[in-house]
């Protein structure tokens, strides 16, 4: 598991370094080496750590270790081929990780990050309606369950498209420099994680790389099905990139353009169910 | 032992504990959702608040605003009594016990957002009170209309898929859990005016978080 975790890690970051990369080439920037956010990671291990002198420093500190702890479990939970109601709590759970992580400093500027974070939980809606459209088919939340029915009845891609839309919004809506990165908006410096330095930044690097890794992954998993893991990690690239694309070529949006958006797709989805409810009984 | 019927959406059963007629239990999915609580009700526990930075309007001046130990200590007990009603009602294995600590947790995040000294915010705390209060009536509602429609409140019995539950039941369990944990659209009007408390009031999103995730899995699941 231990050896999963750093390649998990690994992957993430470097994924973050070709988000980077593909943004800039789309914007006509040269943009950074692809390793270079795994260098931004060791780079902040070894720096001078501190903590803010007005910060509540118990949970300043502690939240890093709930984050890197939520996405570990959720990473073993795809392994084990467990729930999505419980990759869907994590995904809730990352949103008061978000949260605390800007109140704990006392800095106003992490605070509006925090706040926004709370804003914008409109963004986890499309996941729980995604949820119900894939039980409604398969009659089961285990992933395992899920795999097993597309081997039969073919990827959910196809049969249930509305809902992997939905988990492609909601796997944009975390994604850095995106439209719906609110929460690090550079009007508020970098939002939630201004005053995190040092080591407990390089903490937040790798449980956000650890993110993005779970979410691409339960992507493939859910609507592609069990794959080979170099099929795995190229089909999980491919969507990545698409996702830079997005990234690149749209602005960030209001804080309540982010949440009109998300509640119309949730909306959508909604009426999609019910028709699916309808018609499957 | 009980043979708890939700493998597919909670998991299976891995711990029991009886009070009588009324059994809490553990699924891998309950477990998950009070760790996470118990971690943050052990954080609320020993975190001191944060002292918050306040910027001053049309200058550059700054100050740091001090915490008041009084509104410190009713903050903390009103955090750590959220945390255990929410440990209960991701613990609990009846419908009635959930909807109990589901206003619980209502009425404890009224007490650490009304705890701070501020019209705008004691405002937000006023409006969300009357919201929590009006949800208590399809909370306890949908309890009653589960139990009128299936002679039982025993989660034990209502996942077994043998005993129809009214869809209004549901659509009530939702609605009252949603009233209950609105606090952070509240708590978030609060946090524009500058209110402090990073631990405590953190405790009031991991709550309604928690009884959102435990509320999808019991509709479910019934």
């Amino acid at each position: 598991m231990i050896e999963y975790l750093l390649f998990a890690t690994f992957v993430g970051l470097l994924f973050h370094g070709i988000h980077r990369k593909v943004i800039a080439r789309v914007q006509g920037r040269p943009g950074p080496p692809i390793w270079q956010e795994i260098l931004h990671t060791l780079k902040f291990s070894f720096k001078q750590t501190w903590i803010p002198k007005t910060a509540s420093q118990t949970l300043f500190v502690g939240i890093v270790f709930v984050a890197i702890g939520i996405w570990s479990g959720a990473l073993f939970l795809l392994l084990s081929g467990g729930s999505i109601l419980l990759l869907f709590a994590v995904y809730l759970l990352h949103k008061i990780v978000e949260h605390g992580m800007g109140l704990s400093t006392g800095s106003p500027y992490t605070k509006f990050g925090a706040i926004r974070s709370v804003i914008s939980a409109a963004s986890e809606l499309p996941l729980l309606v995604t949820v119900v459209a894939i039980y409604f088919f398969t009659r089961s939340l285990s992933i395992a369950d899920i795999a097993a029915y597309q081997e039969v009845n073919g990827p959910l891609l196809i049969l249930a498209f509305p809902a992997a839309v939905a988990m492609y919004l909601v796997i944009l809506s975390k994604m850095h420099y995106g439209p719906f990165s609110i929460i690090e908006a550079k009007e508020i410096v970098s939002g939630n994680v201004t005053e995190h330095f040092g080591v407990w930044r390089a903490g937040i690097e790798v449980a956000y790389a650890l993110k993005t890794y779970v979410l691409l992954y339960a992507f493939v998993l859910i609507f592609i099905g069990a794959l080979p893991l170099w099929l795995t990690l190229l089909v999980m690239l491919i969507i990545l990139v698409s996702l830079s694309f997005v990234c690149a070529v749209t602005p960030m949006l209001s804080p309540y353009d982010t949440v009109t958006i998300q509640s119309l797709v949730t909306g959508a989805l909604v009426i999609y169910i019910v028709i699916l409810g309808v018609v499957m009984g | 032992m009980f043979n708890l019927p939700t493998t597919n959406i909670g998991g299976p059963e891995v711990f029991v504990l009886e009070f009588g007629d009324i059994v809490a239990y553990f699924s891998p999915y309950t477990a998950a959702l009070f760790v996470f609580a118990l971690i943050f009700t052990a954080l609320v526990i020993v975190s001191r608040p944060e002292r918050q930075v306040d910027i001053a309007f049309g200058g550059d001046a700054y100050y740091t605003k001090e915490v008041d130990p009084n509104l410190l200590r009713f903050q903390r007990f009103m955090a750590i009594a959220c945390g255990l009603a929410t440990l209960g009602a991701v613990m609990t294995g009846d419908v009635f016990n959930f909807t109990l600590f589901a206003s619980m947790v209502g009425i404890t995040n009224i007490g650490i957002v009304a705890a701070y000294r501020n019209r705008h915010v004691l405002n937000a705390a006023f409006q969300y009170g009357i919201v929590a209060m009006l949800a208590t009536v399809p909370l306890f509602g949908g309890a009653a209309i589960v139990l009128a429609g299936t002679g039982t409140l025993s989660m034990w019995e209502l996942f077994g898929g043998a005993m129809a539950v009214p869809l209004i039941a549901k659509a009530f369990l939702v609605l009252g859990v949603m009233g209950e944990g609105m606090a952070p659209f509240y708590i978030a009007k609060a946090e524009i005016t500058r209110a402090q408390g990073a631990p405590f009031i953190l405790m009031v999103h991991v709550s309604s978080l928690l009884l959102f995730l435990r509320v999808t899995e019991i509709v479910i699941s019934m």
